[in-house]
């Protein structure tokens, strides 16, 4: 009886599910999935296959109803592919808002683009892609894709909600490992999901219905910290072609050690010669690191080539000596291979350069973007960005900053973290000396200092051309009227890295003439506020990634004829999120001089929802109190 | 005698010692060690030798080949010139044909302990891939490039495409201290070189003629019984053209930033093909006028066909139309109809790609298949409508008459000697605009009979831009006012475009940007969605640090977050001229109420600033009446383009502006 009943349900269930469980049509989404989303994942479905050690098959289904233009991108009807990867089937299928099937593009119809990018020279990555003009919203648009790889390193994790302002109805992940190959798995965020799930040892299934969609929101975390994810991967797989074993992150890093790393720091004795003989008179491992790292800015320049494995390990120490260019994992080999030719350890690092990422401490897989190279000297941890001309040693800004790493050792990987530029080590320090005349115009002599990551934000000013300083300069001081330069210049310092500004300028309508009197604005230079906008129902929290110190001293020097009437009162604000203390008094002979003292301090944190509104605030506050005036008036 | 040779052999190390030695391979320790360009001081990198050759090969096979041969000697003074060392070269391909590029060599030269030492290029450096289904690229990168290194590369292209012949460069980012171009073109082509008419730089050439013999064996094949093969040595006399350009210390071209697309102001070469005339054919012109360039077109480009396509569209059309008996009412239905009904695929060009009835059925389509529908829509139901022919902004301008200088269409009525323009492929223009993308130069009307007639694409009506504030401080200091805006022409279509369809509460986050402690409440738009009306958009707000008091007077800015704080235009100098969008009149209204109990202390002064015999106009009117106070300010742009030498006075111009909307009043207890 009940395998009659069984047969009759799938015969059921085959004979109608081309009509009903397909209901594509808009009107039957939940309402509660329409707030917020520019577009609902109807349905996506990832099967993954691990057929062999080196062989993967992707099966991907995604159906989405993009509501309005901004929910195009979600659509995702892509695949990468290239040597090691091919696509086996692609087809889009699209619904009109009543769910009704109105084009099919197959195949042969999707487009094709290769995928260098401005800063690489070349790289065989190429994506087939589906263009399609939508005429009209809502619109759903249903695509099937079929992958093979032979690397299996990469398991593409589960993420049902990838992206903001995209809710999903259902999303389901499925991994077939029919060869029991062992793996490892891990749940985040899963909690309060609609969720089934069904997980053995030859394979995981996870699916969940009903996400509501997310709302970016200023200043707030990255979203993969926060949405649900399954992360997975073998513990033994290939990496094109290069197989291995590994279950943690010292396996990990032992295994890139011994088949992508090792061997691959031989130098040519002539320039290990020539390097023995400019370290020949230093003093510390540090000072001969100094010269190595500067020896190789001068020497090489970055150049991104990914081909095949090439994508993963460095070209050759030599190769690089010779062609005098590489990408970031060849530049920085080549710098440990000619720190190991001065018997200085160095270690090949790998990490998310751009906004602060994390490799996974929890979690070993291949991660990152990038490569950096970690020094442990006796005093200190020294880093390094190889792949820049200019950055002074010892110096990783804000690319690389404060974040969880992979160090690569002949013994294994090892997770630890970057340096982090506190509040007080960013800091913006000015001074200038204003001479104001009677018109409300002036002449200033501004010196400023930079350290910290705004050394790193500003220093390649001095390369740029004249009329483009200026141009820089008068954007970014636009309260400053008919700016004119009579010097502009620039000091470097490399070994503190500090980078002084020293600027000579004259201006007009700085001070505002109402009668006889002159309103001078006691900010020259305006203090630093983010434009946050009104949010009276703020979900996420609000992250401060960076701190920063500004502190300036202005000195006025009035027109003759003219003393001070009043001054403005002076500020302290100080609270959780930083302080603003202004100060302004008189000075000089006969009063003549004006004084201003200011130190804003905007800390680094992360502070529940509920604080976005009293940091606007703070925000409101320092810009208010940008426009604090003195009044001048003549004799 | 013996003195004579001497002397002759002396004569030449002297020229030696003087001259560059520009041979390949012929890199001087000089160059290596030079420190800095002698006169272009800020170069990152400098072009020391160009070569540019271009021929035809004529082969008794495979036919003519157009030959380009590039030698390049590039000084990287330092770390910004690097990019000089990375070279793309762009071929074209169809589908059968493709150009080829070929012979590359390339060597970089550095001083290493006070000895020059070359490193060469490998195959490891050169690099194809393939951009497109018509481009291929080949790139290379240069080895062991330092600051100061010289690299040298050489390379050919052959190209199968014998009658477009590629400009030839004559300027660069970075100075050329020396370069030589020879274009030698066979009696065959006609072609007629042009120089870029938007670069300042025009350099002479020289023009001469050269006999030219080509050999080649002919094969007969004859006998009656038995075959016999002769062989004839046979030859061509025919001419050639040389074109000769030498020059040297060419100026780099100047980087600005706020410039559309540098290239387009470079001095360059471009070759029209006139005709060709081949041994023992006729001659066949390729050369136009407009009005033939026009025709043509219409002709063998299926514009003709498609705009007289009807019948598909018929039944629906009558059943529009049945109920509007007036012309304006039919054609405002029809240009509706068209932009709901089809959309636009992104894609640009005259002709239509999937076929006007395909658009139709399918909705979609390129311009050409949008607007040909419009036209034929148009004289279906009685209108005098035609195609016009576009340049967009992107394409630029054409030197000389060619199909390739249009590339892209929209439709036309004309109307008791008006013409009136429309395209439908954006669905917030209105009829009489267009997308910014075609208003470029002027359009090409080509009506039925073939014959065609320039028009003037760029809008001459200003759009309006009119924003009245009606504020007042309440017991806090508060300011509270109102805000009424209305807007029409190309400034509402700018609004649409940005504003259109967007969440109330994203769009109260927009007006509340930038405009300090603000909220802005009870935001009203009408007409938003009625494209080619007015758009009146209203709001409530409340500012809450829009005044300072300082020793019981109240200093306050009367444009408050209406006025222009910074002058838009930050460069020192101009060296292209200078483009704004479309002509333009734009007004504020400030009606203010001076609270109980003050007394205006001091108030900004009236101002009227002109710009260049009224181009623009600025006004700033202050009027105080009672308590009540009016501000109006005005800016009215009347020229939509100006060139480099007017920069000064445009750039004093918004200075003034800005000057006038940060004045304060003064306000003080009475």
């Amino acid at each position: 009886m009940r395998k009659i009943s069984l047969a009759l349900f799938l015969f059921f269930q085959i004979g109608l599910s081309p009509i009903f469980s397909q209901d594509y049509a808009a009107f039957s989404i939940d309402p509660n999935l329409l707030s917020n989303a520019n577009a609902v994942l109807r349905n996506q479905s990832v099967e993954i296959s691990i057929l062999a050690l080196d062989k993967m098959r992707v099966k991907t289904k995604r159906v989405v109803t993009v509501l309005n233009e901004h929910g195009e991108q979600h659509v995702q009807a892509y695949d990468f592919y290239d040597e090691n990867s091919k696509i086996k089937s692609q087809e889009a299928i699209v619904y009109n808002s009543l769910g009704e099937e109105i084009e099919k593009i197959k195949e042969r119809d999707f487009n094709d683009r290769s995928l260098v990018g401005s800063n690489t020279l070349y790289s065989d990555n190429r994506l087939s892609f589906l263009n399609y003009t939508i005429k009209d919203y809502p619109i759903t648009i249903a695509y099937e894709s079929e992958v093979e790889t032979n690397s299996t390193i990469f398991i593409q994790p589960w993420k049902p909600l990838g992206n903001y302002n995209l809710s999903v109805e259902q999303s389901s992940y499925k991994l077939v490992n029919p060869k029991a190959i062992p793996f490892r798995f891990e749940e985040r965020n899963l909690e309060g999901l609609e969720l089934d799930k069904n997980n053995t040892t030859s394979g995981l299934y996870y699916k969940a219905k009903n996400i509501s969609a997310v709302e970016n929101e200023v200043l707030s975390p990255d979203i993969s910290t926060y949405t649900p994810q399954v992360l997975v991967a073998l513990n033994e797989f290939a990496l094109v072609g290069v197989e291995g074993k590994a279950s943690n992150w010292k396996e990990l890093g032992k295994w890139q050690y011994d088949y992508l790393l090792k061997e691959k720091t031989e130098l040519p004795q002539e320039t290990i010669l020539k390097l023995n003989k400019l370290t020949a008179n230093a003093e510390s491992d540090r000072e001969k690191a100094e010269i190595v790292y500067h020896y190789v800015q001068e020497n090489t320049r970055y150049i991104s080539v990914q081909l095949g494995i090439g994508g993963w390990e460095p070209m050759p120490a030599k190769d690089v000596d010779a062609l005098g260019y590489g990408d970031c994992k060849a530049l920085t080999n080549y710098t440990k291979a000619l720190l190991d030719s001065q018997n200085i350890p160095s270690y090949y690092t790998v990490v998310y350069g751009g906004d602060k990422t994390n490799i996974d401490p929890e979690f070993a897989s291949m991660q990152g973007n990038h490569v950096i190279l970690n020094l442990p000297l006796a005093e200190e941890d020294v880093w390094l960005e190889c792949t820049s001309q200019s950055n002074p040693f010892n110096y990783l800004g804000d690319f690389t900053d404060d974040r969880k790493v992979l160090k690569i050792t002949p013994e294994g990987g090892e997770i630890i973290s970057t340096p982090n530029y506190s509040t007080a080590a960013n800091l913006r320090e000015s001074n200038v000396e204003i001479q104001l005349d009677e018109s409300g115009g002036f002449s200033a002599k501004i010196t400023r200092k930079n350290s910290g990551v705004p050394y790193g934000n500003i220093y390649s000013i001095r390369n740029q051309k004249e009329d483009h300083q200026k141009i820089y300069y008068r954007e970014n001081w636009g309260h400053l009227k008919e700016l004119k330069f009579d010097k502009i210049a620039f000091e470097n310092n490399r070994d503190s890295i500090v980078f002084t500004e020293k600027l000579e300028v004259k201006g007009a309508k700085l001070a505002s003439k109402a009668g006889n009197r002159l309103l001078l604005p006691v900010n020259f230079l305006r203090s630093k506020t983010f434009n946050l906008p009104r949010n009276e129902s703020r979900k996420l929290p609000l992250v401060i990634e960076r701190g920063e110190t500004y502190k300036d001293h202005f000195q006025f020097k009035l027109p003759v004829g003219y003393k001070i009437e009043s001054i403005p009162e002076p500020i302290h604000i100080e609270n959780d999120f930083g302080k603003l203390i202004l100060k302004t008094s008189i000075s000089g002979l006969n009063d003549t001089e004006l004084q201003v003292e200011r130190l804003l301090v905007l800390n680094e944190g992360n502070w529940e929802n509920s604080s976005y509104t009293a940091y606007r605030e703070f925000m409101n506050q320092i810009k208010s109190y940008t426009n604090q005036k003195a009044v001048l008036v003549s004799n | 005698m013996k003195h004579f040779y001497f002397f002759i052999i002396s004569l030449c190390s002297v020229c030696l010692l003087q001259a560059q030695d520009y041979k390949f391979g012929k890199v001087s320790e000089e160059e290596v060690l030079e420190k800095e360009h002698p006169e272009f001081k800020e170069a990152n990198a400098a072009i020391l030798y160009r070569k540019q050759r271009v021929y035809y090969d004529i082969q008794k096979n495979s036919g003519l080949t157009l030959i380009t041969e590039v030698h390049e000697r590039i000084k990287i003074y330092n770390k910004e010139g690097f990019d000089w060392a990375n070279k793309t070269i762009s071929a074209y391909q169809n589908g059968t044909e493709t150009e080829d590029i070929g012979s590359i060599k390339g060597y970089t030269y550095n001083m290493v302990d006070g000895k020059l030492v070359d490193e060469k290029l490998r195959r490891n450096g050169i690099f194809q891939e393939e951009a497109s289904k018509y481009t291929l690229k080949t790139k290379f990168t240069m080895p062991a490039v330092t600051e100061g290194s010289v690299i040298e590369y050489s390379y050919t292209i052959r190209s199968p495409f014998v009658t477009s012949m590629d400009d030839v460069p004559l300027q660069f980012e970075i100075p050329v201290n020396r370069l030589e171009a020879e274009v030698k073109i066979p009696e065959f082509f006609g072609f007629r070189m042009h120089y870029n008419p938007k670069s300042p730089i025009v350099f002479p050439i020289d023009k001469t003629r050269e006999n030219f013999t080509y050999n080649y064996t002919q094969k007969t094949r004859g006998g009656r019984r038995v075959v016999q093969t002769d062989y004839s040595q046979e030859s061509i006399d025919y001419m050639l053209d040389v074109y000769n350009f030498k020059r040297d210390n060419i100026p780099p071209l100047k980087k600005e930033i706020y410039v559309d697309y540098l290239p387009n102001y470079a001095a360059y070469l471009r070759w029209e093909l006139q005709y060709t005339k081949f041994p023992n054919s006729p001659i066949e012109n390729y050369s136009r006028t407009w009005e033939g360039v026009a025709k043509s077109i219409y002709n063998d480009a299926g514009l003709k066909q498609e705009v007289n396509r009807t019948n598909f569209f018929d039944k629906e059309l009558d059943q529009l139309l049945a109920e509007t008996k007036d012309r304006p009412g039919k054609l405002a239905k029809i240009f509706t109809y068209v932009k709901n009904k089809t959309t636009w695929n992104d894609f640009i060009g005259f002709q239509a790609e999937n076929g006007i009835k395909n658009a139709y059925k399918d909705g979609e389509g390129n311009t050409g298949d949008i607007n040909l529908l419009l036209v034929s829509m148009l004289r279906y139901a009685g209108f005098d409508a035609n195609p016009v022919l576009v340049s967009t902004k992107a394409h630029g301008i054409p030197i000389y008459p060619t199909r390739n200088g249009f590339n892209y269409v929209v439709a036309a009525i004309e109307d008791q000697g008006e013409i009136i323009l429309m395209d439908a492929t954006d669905k917030n223009v209105a009829i009489g605009e267009l997308p910014e993308r075609a208003m470029n130069w002027q359009g090409r009307i080509i009506r039925e009979d073939g014959s065609s007639d320039w028009v003037n694409l760029m809008p001459t009506v200003k759009s309006q831009n009119i924003t009245m504030l009606n504020m007042q401080f309440d017991e806090e200091m508060v300011l509270k006012g109102k805000s009424v805006r209305n807007i029409n022409g190309l400034h509402a279509k700018k609004f649409r475009d940005n504003y259109l369809g967007l969440a109330n509460e994203d769009y109260v986050q927009i007006l509340e940007k930038n405009k300090g402690n603000i909220v802005v409440s009870d935001v009203a738009i009408s007409n938003e969605k009625v494209i080619g009306e007015n758009i009146k958009q209203s709001y409530n707000f409340e500012l809450r640090d829009a005044v300072e008091v300082i020793n019981e007077k109240i200093y306050f800015k009367p444009m408050v977050f209406a006025g222009l704080n910074e002058n838009p235009f930050k460069g020192e100098e101009r060296n292209y001229p200078i483009f704004f969008d479309f002509p333009s009149s734009d007004s504020k209204t400030i009606n203010f109420m001076i609270p109980e109990g003050y007394e205006v202390e001091s108030l900004p002064e009236s101002a009227i600033v002109n710009l260049k015999n009224g181009e623009g106009v600025f006004k700033f009117v202050v009027s105080l009446n009672g308590r009540f106070l009016r501000i109006e300010s005005s800016l009215d742009m009347n020229n939509m383009v100006y060139t480099s030498l007017d920069y000064e006075g445009l750039k004093n111009f918004y200075g003034e502006m800005v000057n006038k909307h940060s004045e304060a009043i003064v306000l003080s207890k009475s």
